[in-house]
């Protein structure tokens, strides 16, 4: 089971509200394919809670793709500056 | 195999948007406060009445009926502003809402050992201060259903604002 982040360091970083609006996916329709309540990928979204393995693999591969291209314990640079620097 | 939660008959009611304003933080802490309140007052009512000669006093009957009948629609207001995450069946809950009704037991475990003693003690204290055993037996069962409630008033003045529209 996930749990509440106690310090910042502890806290899991997350892409899951661009990779949301990348692919068109409200909370709700995630929610429903991941088997959790929609505010819950509220609560991952914002940080307040790190999810469960399990959770963070099912959200993986809803999205298709590696888990730790979605969720990083340090925080995530954004998608733009991801293309540029592979592409630079 | 499906990993969603399973949408209990009571699970729907408490999922339910038409009770979203119940889930906002001021409103459950407000419930909160009248709830602690409500028992306070009860608490206080049965030892004024204990300390009278009179075994089971008119204006004390009338107090506990009144107290009793507004604790239903309360705990009913606060229970809806925590999803009643500790009422519903465990298949019903998400990770997360399991989460959080773990969190608020272990918060208030020793409270509500304290309060569930104070509740015996009291009762042992009033009969033998005052010879009352009807209103000992209210005080320890207000004791005793505080230590209960315990957790619920934890969950719904810790619980986090739930994030805004599902649908976005």
């Amino acid at each position: 089971m996930g749990r509440q982040p106690k310090s910042e360091a502890d806290k899991v970083h997350d892409r899951i509200g661009v990779l949301r609006a990348d692919r068109g996916v409200s909370r709700k329709e995630l929610a429903e394919a991941v088997g959790v309540h929609p505010q819950t990928i509220g609560y991952v979204e914002r940080g307040e809670y790190s999810p469960s393995l399990a959770l963070a693999l099912r959200i993986a591969r809803y999205f298709e793709l590696p888990v730790e291209a979605i969720f990083s314990l340090d925080p995530l640079p954004s998608l733009s500056q991801e293309l540029l620097r592979r592409t630079s | 195999m499906s990993n969603s939660p399973a949408q209990t008959y009571l699970a729907r009611t408490f999922e339910d948007d038409r009770y979203a304003w119940t889930r906002e933080p001021r409103v459950r802490r407000r419930a909160v406060v009248a709830e602690v309140a409500l028992v306070v007052a009860l608490v206080a009512a049965t030892l004024v009445a204990a300390s009278t000669d009179e075994e089971w006093p008119t204006w004390f009957f009338v107090a506990w009926m009144v107290g009793m009948l507004g604790f239903i629609p309360l705990h009913s207001l606060l229970n809806l502003g925590i999803r009643g995450v500790l009422d519903r069946d465990k298949r019903s809950l998400d990770e997360h809402q399991r989460r959080l009704g773990e969190r608020s037991h272990t918060a208030v475990a020793w409270p509500s050992t304290a309060l569930t003693f104070a509740a015996w003690t009291g009762a042992v204290a009033v009969v033998g201060l005052t010879g009352h055993v009807m209103l000992a037996l209210c005080l320890g069962f207000l004791l005793w259903f505080a230590s209960g409630l315990l957790t619920y008033w934890h969950l719904a003045w810790t619980s986090p604002e739930e994030p805004a529209d599902a649908d976005l």
